[in-house]
């Protein structure tokens, strides 16, 4: 079976990326993984992944803010569709950066934002729909 | 600053004036008096040179004419300066005494009464020329008097003749009545003269003596003012920047000096930072640290003296002399701002004159200097709460970023392991997994309720003046749970009504309070029920209604509903995660806010929760 994507998941914690792994390849993708920005970056332009899961909080507090500002900026990924990751919200808006708005403002620069722990199927759902438009596109 | 000296002879120009200007009224209606006596004199047949007179009247009128020229139009005209009005009114009594020295020899000479009218002159000039020149003036016009009589008697003067029905009124040149006459008008034109210049010398010297005081009020009333507005500042700004800035610039004004400044002790004590500073060149603020071993002025204090001041012809004094040699400053005084004991810096004024602080000055300048450093000591404690406010916040953050974290991985670990991924699970063991689940959940919503009701402490406070608007909040909320309310096949609606006017308080703070009543509603109502948001005006409120047709809270549970943890028996029972930290949250911000809630309950019927928030002030929503 043809594999629908690759898709990179950077986060710092060991027990998110291997559920993650498990549940997105059961879904017929093919996941790539890092633990920090710094090896994500790396990856990136080997792998040409077609989505990228981001943690919010690894060793930094921002780290993959700052990720996501630097590939947002990048020529290279700027049409990379990113899915950011956080366990610091206690609630999380479906249609925007809700609480980040303060350190984002207008420049949201991710696709979507999921509180952890994660809602496996809307999870399933929102990455169905970013790589159907990406392809239409 | 002292009264700017007023010497009691030289009043101002304008004084002189009004005086003058009076004397010239009371000459027109003087001549005005002569000439009717002259022409009664003449109706009732008294023989006399009256021509003569009519002379007189007209040098009169003359030089009457001639002063209201001179003393008419502003002090600022003609007669603008002290000497002027001087010289105008020595002019006037000169030419008043000559005048009435012409009736007196034209009415009989020495011995005639009217001899006395001198006694005018001789008052003006006591009231408006210095004591000296009134003796003078005195003493001329008895010697004049003198003189007259003395040729009176020689025949040197010819004796006037008023006749009248044939007798001779002019009394005759006889040396008795001519001196008893002169001896007494000389005693009492000296002693009037005498008398008058010193009580109005006196009176002089009061006036200027009030003058003085009244200044030195103005100028106390100034340095009232001035520690008030550093007090102000010190209460209404907690930046210490901003509050010395305010301080330094307000003392050199109303000290009138050139420059002010204070000058902070660094940890060692071994040099002075500039904090603030008015008047002085900005660079040197910027760049020059004061090295206290190489100041003997700043030593001084550091070392604990009240208070130096300085001139800069000792250059030896000052590690930068030079400096504020060539910014024009020629004298300084220094004084130390004590916090909590010490010596913490130093409040220096620069001026540009040499040794002009007086004791009052260094009275003042300590005055404002305990109030600088109370400024500092407030700030240095505003700062110290932020920073261990800012490391709980920061403290706290963490915290929940730790707590969460592993719960977010056992969560997805569970799912992973109920969803089969990991390969088929049995019911029983499902179940079990389940409950897992349920108890992860509970723990994670506690974890966000406390972080919640911490943060929210930390935010009703931080801004009690923001405002937000009713129709925002009910769109947040609507968004927020239309889902929600859809999966669980729940009829929810938020009504609005138009022109509601703004509610006090933070939106965020705001939403958090609605969406714990809504979440609840929704989590205590069974599938099929209705939630409904409705907003309305009220007497100076928003009321907000949240009602459901939910389980409902048991009456007794009621009172303690509001209580941290607290759950409903009812609630408890239900397959529902909850923490009991939901409403405890709405009363926290309620309370804040300046509203009340109501409750309105049956078990199993429904639960209508009832929230009256304040409508924001009118006058700060147009400020901002």
């Amino acid at each position: 079976m043809d594999k629908k994507g690759v898709i990179l998941v950077v986060d710092d914690d060991p027990d998110i990326v291997a559920t993650s792994r498990i549940i997105l390849e059961s879904n017929g993708y093919e996941v790539q993984t890092a633990a920090n920005g710094k090896d994500a970056v790396s990856l990136l332009s080997r792998i040409k992944p077609d989505l990228v899961m981001l943690d919010v909080m690894m060793t930094s507090d921002t780290e993959g803010f700052d990720l996501a500002f630097k590939l947002k900026e990048d020529p290279e990924f700027k049409d990379l569709p990113i899915i950011m990751l956080t366990s610091f919200l206690d609630k999380v808006r479906a249609e925007g950066p809700g609480p980040f708005e303060f350190i984002l403002g207008e420049a949201w620069p991710v696709e979507w934002l999921f509180e952890k722990p994660l809602d496996t199927k809307k999870l399933l759902a929102r990455i169905e729909a970013i790589l159907k438009a990406k392809k239409e596109t | 600053m002292a009264a700017v000296p007023r010497h009691p002879e030289n009043h101002p120009p304008w004084e002189l004036l009004e005086q003058i200007r009076w004397l010239v009224r009371i000459r027109w209606w003087a001549a005005a008096g002569v000439l009717t006596a002259v022409v009664c004199a003449v109706a009732a047949g008294v023989v006399f040179a009256a021509w003569k007179f009519i002379l007189v009247l007209g040098f009169i009128l003359a030089y009457n004419t001639w002063i209201y020229q001179r003393s008419r139009g502003r002090p600022d005209d003609r007669v603008s300066t002290p000497e002027d009005g001087r010289q105008l009114t020595l002019w006037q009594v000169a030419l008043d005494a000559a005048v009435l020295w012409g009736f007196t020899c034209l009415s009989g000479g020495v011995a005639s009464p009217v001899v006395f009218g001198l006694l005018l002159p001789v008052f003006c000039a006591a009231v408006l020329l210095s004591p000296r020149s009134a003796h003078l003036f005195c003493a001329v016009i008895l010697a004049g008097l003198g003189l007259t009589a003395l040729a009176e008697l020689t025949g040197g003067l010819p004796h006037p003749s008023i006749l009248y029905q044939g007798r001779e009124l002019a009394p005759l040149p006889h040396p008795l009545p001519l001196a008893a006459n002169l001896g007494i008008f000389g005693a009492v034109a000296l002693l009037a003269a005498r008398f008058t210049a010193a009580v109005v010398h006196t009176l002089r010297r009061q006036v200027d003596d009030l003058g003085r005081l009244q200044q030195a009020e103005t100028d106390f009333g100034r340095k009232l003012q001035t520690l008030f507005s550093i007090m102000e500042g010190i209460g209404s700004a907690l930046k210490l920047e901003q509050v010395l800035t305010t301080a330094t610039a307000e003392v050199a004004l109303v000290m009138q000096v050139k420059a002010s400044s204070v000058k902070l002790l660094t940890e060692d004590g071994k040099f002075l930072r500039y904090a603030a500073a008015f008047g002085l060149p900005e660079s040197f603020v910027r760049d020059q640290v004061v090295e206290v071993a190489r100041s003997p002025l700043n030593k001084r204090i550091i070392d604990g003296e009240p208070f130096v001041t300085g001139q800069l012809t000792a250059k030896e004094m000052f590690q930068f002399g030079e400096v504020l040699s060539e910014a024009q400053i020629q004298s300084v005084l220094f004084v130390p701002l004590h916090v909590e004991g010490r010596v913490m810096g130093i409040l220096g004024a620069y001026c540009e004159k040499p040794a002009r602080f007086s004791d009052r000055d260094v009275e003042f300048f300590r005055l404002a200097a305990g109030l600088v450093a109370i400024a500092i000591e407030n700030a240095r404690a505003y700062e110290a709460v932020k920073t261990i406010s800012n490391e709980r916040n920061w403290f706290m953050m963490k915290v929940t970023h730790n707590l969460r974290a592993p719960l977010a991985g056992m969560l997805s670990i569970l799912e992973v392991v109920r969803e089969g991924y990991l390969g088929a699970i049995n019911d029983e063991q499902s179940e079990y997994l389940r409950r897992l689940d349920r108890r992860a959940r509970t723990m994670l919503s506690m974890i966000n309720g406390l972080m919640a009701l911490s943060r929210n402490r930390e935010r009703t406070r931080v801004d009690p003046n923001a405002t937000t608007a009713p129709e925002e909040l009910a769109r947040r909320v609507r968004r927020t749970f239309q889902d929600k309310a859809a999966e669980k096949r729940l009829a929810f609606q938020v009504n609005l009504p138009e022109n509601l006017p703004p509610i006090r308080g933070q939106l965020e703070t705001l939403e958090q309070l609605l969406e714990n009543l809504v979440s609840n509603a929704i989590k205590y109502t069974p599938a099929e029920g209705s939630v409904e948001v409705k907003f309305a005006k009220a007497n100076g409120t928003v009321r907000i209604e949240v009602s459901d047709t939910g389980i409902g809270i048991p009456a007794a549970d009621r009172p303690r509903l509001f209580t941290e943890f607290f759950r409903a028996e009812n609630a408890k029972s239900m397959d529902e995660v909850g923490t009991g930290l939901g409403l405890a949250i709405v009363k926290e911000i309620v309370d804040k806010l300046g509203g009340r809630t109501l409750i309105e309950s049956e078990e199993g019927v429904g639960t209508i929760f009832v929230v009256h928030l304040p409508v924001a002030p009118v006058a700060k929503e147009a400020r901002t």
